[in-house]
């Protein structure tokens, strides 16, 4: 998480974005879902979860990861993004690729093998 | 369905991490050969005339993302600078657009720019898929975690012709396949954001800016700042403002 996204909310009625700031935001959000769901990947192979028990505890670390963006934001989600779907969902679709593909790599390196 | 196959290790001594690796390994290797292709190539004093009317599509750009934040005044003179039909910045002639498209077509170089960037996307891609199946073919690799419907056996079991096999078993072809879809977010964590797959979009983005057919691009940015419905954000500013100042007199 970089900078504030707003330059402070002085109409009430429209928030006035800084839309440098907010891309810097989502893409902060986007590193860090990535590198949660490539680290997830590796820690439920390991573990060595598998069918549906796996893509729950993708979505777990997920919730936690906009648990903790939540909190980083300060619990005041329009000084830094435009909308609650970008702490809640952004990234979490692209980032399922990634946590298959290590989720099997890790699992088959540790049980399979 | 339930028997389980057993796997040697050697396989995955052999074939699973090795792939892996050289993905990953290809990956950054193609990223910085498109660095390398595409530095010279933007390099040379571009054409004044070009950049001109990139600047001038980024500031009406700029003038349409933030039309909300002037008067309702200010914005329509500044429109009107833009788009007039007589001297407008973004106005372009009729007979310069199909000069400039004609030249567009007859310039070689835009051609060989988008060649150059292709190429080093298939390339790579056609060369490793030639290895994987010259030396990996037609055996299983992996085993995916979770159960699948048997549609899918056409994408994970790409080469092997089994049908009694569990679908959940990944042929070392199909793995190549997840590796090639898995891996994009990696590369953009070690590659940063400049990964071959970012830039193309960027490239599409601001193909207006640089590239691209500019006056093309000229006319569609003047259309949208024709169609634009100007909205002020701002109208109890100046109240504001007046509350602000008095209370600095006050103090």
């Amino acid at each position: 998480m970089a900078a504030a996204a707003t330059g402070g909310g002085i109409s009430a009625d429209v928030p006035i974005l800084h839309s440098e700031n907010l891309t810097s935001n989502v893409k902060s959000i986007y590193y860090s879902r990535t590198f949660l769901s490539i680290i997830s990947g590796v820690v439920a192979g390991i573990w060595g979860f598998t069918g549906l028990m796996g893509f729950v505890f993708y979505l777990l670390v997920m919730m936690v990861a906009s648990l903790g963006l939540l909190v980083k934001a300060k619990f005041s989600i329009h000084t830094y993004f435009d909308s609650w779907n970008r702490i809640l969902i952004e990234g979490v679709f692209g980032g399922l690729m990634s946590f298959v593909l290590f989720w099997t790599f890790a699992y088959d390196i540790v049980h399979i093998f | 369905m339930a028997e389980e196959l057993v796997l040697d290790t050697a396989i995955r001594d052999w074939v699973l991490v090795p792939l892996s690796v050289v993905m990953v390994l290809i990956g950054v290797l193609r990223y910085f050969v498109a660095k390398l292709m595409r530095s010279p190539s933007a390099s040379p004093s571009p054409d004044p005339k070009l950049v001109k009317e990139g600047q001038v599509v980024i500031r009406a750009r700029n003038l349409r993302m933030n039309a909300q934040y002037i008067p309702a005044k200010a914005f329509k003179s500044r429109k009107v600078y833009y788009t007039n039909e007589e001297n407008g910045l973004l106005h372009v002639p009729k007979e310069e657009a199909q000069k400039a498209q004609a030249a567009m077509f007859s310039d070689p170089n835009m051609a060989m720019d988008m060649m150059k960037k292709n190429l080093s996307m298939i390339v790579p891609q056609t060369l490793t898929f030639a290895w994987v199946n010259f030396f990996f073919s037609g055996f299983v690799a992996a085993k995916i975690p979770f159960p699948l419907t048997p549609r899918f056996r056409g994408m994970l079991q790409n080469g092997i012709d089994l049908s009694t096999v569990d679908v959940s078993y990944v042929s070392s072809r199909s793995w190549y396949f997840l590796n090639l879809f898995g891996l994009r977010g990696l590369f953009s964590l070690i590659l940063g954001e400049e990964n071959a797959t970012d830039d193309a979009q960027k490239m599409m983005q601001m193909g207006g800016g640089f590239g691209g057919n500019p006056t093309m691009s000229l006319a569609a940015e003047k259309d949208s700042l024709d169609i634009i419905q100007h909205d002020w954000a701002l109208p109890k500013m100046e109240h504001h403002a007046e509350e602000v100042l008095r209370k600095l007199l006050k103090k």
